[in-house]
């Protein structure tokens, strides 16, 4: 080994012991929240202020004054207090929040949604449109329409015409996609109706859809659900749990599930296990209830109904 | 047990204690000191991101006196020398020994023809095949006909069956040079020649050194007035079927290369490693290598250096000796082997108690000396085994285990973000690697496409992958063992060579 070489090495070994010291206080102090002022040779805390938003590359302004960064940022050296913080792009809404930082400590302000300030509106369709139903795959729009029902692309395009059907009442409450795809209710306080979306033989000039009041009930309506097999429509009406049996043409059965005290304030179905969730206060205060309407605790309720129904066909 | 079983089990148990006691205590701080546990990351990386740049700062220094000193007419300056300490080059003799078990005779064929090509003169040469009894009568039937082929062209080649099984001996390579030594040492005593002349160079199967080796090992020797006081090392190179192996094992093993040539510009840490050459005279002296050793290659230096009461050293030679990259066909088992094969290097552990019991016995060595081999050759050891789980696995402990109001501190917030920094730095390091191993690289073959040079330099990108997977686990595996005193067997590197393998 040469000398110059040990020289080299030494220069080295001694170059990075030297820089391990000089670097490994300042990257602590960075990390730890410390800062140090070498005008005044103090050393004092801060805190780090992490402002993220939607768009990115936003202006920030600390206490009114621009910072030098856009979003995303992270504001180091900021020392513990109360910041009027502002994050400003233009042509989207402004956003304005005071933030507290403390010493060591990360504030996060990384959810800031910025609007634009001129909403774009696209218009879907031209045709004058009284109500519409989008399921929640998104898939199809439906139009109830003065001319009837159309469906098209979400997009708006492949409109089509289902139906001539147009006596859309103008006080619908929901409207709801039965499991199988195949059939739209919808209801106001009185009154439920389905749309048939699955007419095996086009009716009416090649209309593929049809549409029927199932119901016209003497209780409000509060909400009505589908059922997973699609063929019964759960009912909560006036103080009533109803399950209605659909079906074109002829009578409609209804069987009254349960009774409530009162008028349920809420209700949900779970239509993945069949279950009614509502509230009720039979003895005076109001608790959540479950209806189990699955096959293996419907069965014998099913059993039950369809005796009632039996009694009622054989009564007509 | 006696007093020194006990002491030489508790140095066994140090390096594996140490190790777990780290990993293991970080884990907890992790839970219940998040804080701390993230300062000393912090302090680890920046230490450890500047070694790097420390050893590429001396990878460059040792690849430009590689590059230079290949130019050297190395026989043209032992001819040229002069002087009352140095030997007459013509009176030097070369004892290869080949220490092989079940190595194919294309393998062993391929080491013995690049003896011949050597431009020293082979006359000079007395070359040693020492082959395993218990490798089967088929391998002492290769290593006949080796004999018949080569007999003539060097001053003697020797063929010896090394008995299986022999008193105090394991199954070790070092109780087969030892072998392999001793019947070398009847040869040179038959011909009345002076152990000091004679430079024994002991060297793996695969070996193949490079022509001016022998000229610039000869240099070495009679120039140096403490001949018989170092080891001559030079840099091993796995070019033999570098174009042939994985990428992984190929970024793994020219890593090992690059590593040795820093160890050449860190003299006073510097250990002989694998194929290596020293004085015959010394090895009659010491006693040849320990039989129950593993690390024969490296315990050997201790060995002398205890022996000369710490006045021994290794010197390092800028000439290279390529080597087989342990490699398969499939990745897998390529990892696997590599894994075995670096575990068996970093058994290497076991010179820890060896040289603790050794400064324990020898009163003459300096304390200041012990202390700073001993600290050496520990931290080796020790960080072979944590640095890749502190930098890899215990870094995000604080975050995970910290919980919220860690994340909300300065520290949990910067810790991240320092880390990346302070590691993109590194990437320095990768690019000189890609650039270096292209230009040590070995012609391509014919048979090789061209597009596979690209590979070569792209390969590099694997190396933080490998690191983190393969970088500490066979070192903490082998300290384990030797902890628990489950002590490791010899385990023969089965090697590929487009086609020839080689244990």
């Amino acid at each position: 080994m040469n000398k110059s070489d040990t020289v080299i090495r030494h220069i080295a070994f001694f170059f990075s012991l030297a820089l391990y010291l000089t670097l490994l206080p300042i990257i602590l102090s960075y990390s730890l929240g410390y800062h140090i002022d070498f005008n005044k040779l103090i050393i004092y805390k801060t805190g780090i202020l992490s402002i993220k938003s939607t768009p990115s590359g936003a202006s920030i302004y600390i206490n009114g004054k621009l910072y030098q960064d856009i979003t995303p940022a992270r504001i180091e050296e900021l020392r513990p207090g109360t910041y009027s913080i502002e994050v400003k792009r233009e042509g989207l809404f402004p956003w304005q929040k005071d933030l507290a930082v403390r010493s060591n400590m990360v504030t996060r302000a990384e959810n800031i949604l910025l609007f634009p300030t001129l909403q774009v509106t696209d218009k879907v369709s031209d045709r004058e449109t009284d109500n519409f139903f989008i399921p929640d795959d998104r898939s199809q729009i439906y139009y109830m329409t003065k001319s009837g029902l159309y469906k098209s692309n979400i997009d708006g395009s492949n409109l089509k015409k289902l139906s001539s059907y147009s006596k859309w009442p103008s006080d619908i409450i929901g409207k709801k996609l039965s499991p199988d795809g195949k059939k739209i209710l919808y209801f106001n306080e009185y009154c439920v109706w389905i749309i048939y979306l699955d007419v095996p033989k086009p009716v009416k000039g090649g209309e593929i859809a049809e549409v029927e009041e199932a119901l016209r009930g003497p209780d409000i309506i509060k909400d009505a659900f589908w059922h997973s097999g699609s063929n019964h429509i759960i009912l909560v009406a006036g103080r009533d749990i109803d399950v209605l049996e659909i079906g074109k043409g002829g009578g409609k059965n209804t069987v009254t599930l349960n009774k409530c005290s009162g008028q349920p304030q809420g209700a949900y179905y779970d239509v993945y296990n069949d279950s009614l969730y509502y509230n009720d206060s039979p003895s005076g205060k109001s608790k959540l209830y479950r209806l189990d309407l699955r096959e293996k605790f419907f069965g014998k309720l099913m059993e039950r109904i369809k005796k009632e129904f039996d009694i009622i066909y054989d009564q007509k | 047990m006696t007093r020194n079983e006990k002491l030489r089990r508790f140095f066994e148990i140090v390096p594996g204690f140490m190790t777990w006691s780290t990993i293991l205590g970080l884990i907890v701080f992790s839970i219940f000191k998040p804080l701390w546990v993230a300062v000393f990351i912090i302090c680890f990386d920046l230490y450890w991101v500047i070694r790097v740049g420390y050893f590429t700062t001396l990878l460059v220094f040792a690849y430009r006196r590689l590059n230079a000193q290949k130019k050297t007419d190395w026989l043209k300056k032992c001819r040229s020398l002069e002087g009352p300490e140095v030997l007459n080059y013509n009176s030097i003799y070369h004892a290869i020994l080949f220490p092989a078990y079940k190595e194919g005779p294309e393998i062993l064929a391929a080491s013995i023809n690049a003896l011949i090509d050597s431009n020293y003169d082979k006359k000079k040469m007395i070359v040693a095949l020492t082959i395993e009894a218990r490798a089967g009568d088929v391998y002492w039937d290769n290593a006949k006909e080796l004999q018949k082929r080569f007999k003539d062209k060097f001053f003697e080649f020797i063929i010896t069956r090394h008995p299986d099984g022999l008193d105090g001996e394991a199954k070790t390579k070092g109780a087969n040079a030892t072998w392999g030594a001793m019947v070398i040492r009847e040869f040179v005593d038959s011909r009345k020649i002076d152990h000091e002349h004679v430079v024994m160079s002991c060297f793996d199967a695969d070996t193949c050194a490079e022509r001016e080796y022998f000229a610039c090992l000869t240099y070495h020797y009679i120039t140096n007035p403490k001949r018989t006081r170092s080891s001559y090392q030079p840099i091993p190179v796995y070019n033999n079927n570098i174009w042939y192996a994985r990428s992984i094992a190929r970024v793994i093993e020219l890593g090992s290369s690059f590593m040795q040539m820093i160890e050449t510009m860190r003299l006073e840490k510097f250990v002989t490693f694998s194929s290596h050459s020293m004085s015959f005279k010394t090895l009659v002296d010491v006693g040849y290598w320990p039989v129950d050793m593993i690390s024969d290659d490296s315990v050997i230096y201790w060995k002398c250096f205890l022996y000369f009461d710490g006045d021994y050293s290794v010197m390092p030679m800028y000439v290279t000796v390529s080597l087989d990259v342990a490699t398969e066909k499939a990745i897998i088992p390529t990892i696997i082997k590599q894994y075995k094969q670096k575990r068996r290097w970093a058994w290497g552990v076991e010179n820890f108690p060896y040289l603790m019991m050794g400064f324990i016995n020898n009163k003459k060595i300096p304390l200041f000396k012990k202390i700073r081999r001993g600290f050496h050759l520990f931290e080796s050891h020790y960080t072979w085994a944590v640095w890749a789980i502190i930098v890899t696995f215990i870094a995000p402990l604080p975050l995970i285990f910290g919980g919220g109001i860690f994340r909300q501190t300065t520290m949990g917030y910067s810790l991240p973000s320092v880390a990346a920094a302070l590691f993109r730095i590194t990437t320095i390091t990768l690019f000189i690697c890609m650039f270096m191993s292209i230009k040590l690289l070995p012609p391509r073959p014919k048979d090789v496409k061209r597009q596979k040079k690209l590979v070569m330099f792209t390969q590099w990108l694997l190396a933080p992958f490998l690191a983190a997977f393969v970088g500490s686990a066979p070192a903490i595996d082998a300290q384990t063992r030797l902890m628990l005193g489950k002590y490791m067997h010899f385990h023969v590197t089965e090697k590929i060579r487009h086609g020839v393998t080689s244990n």
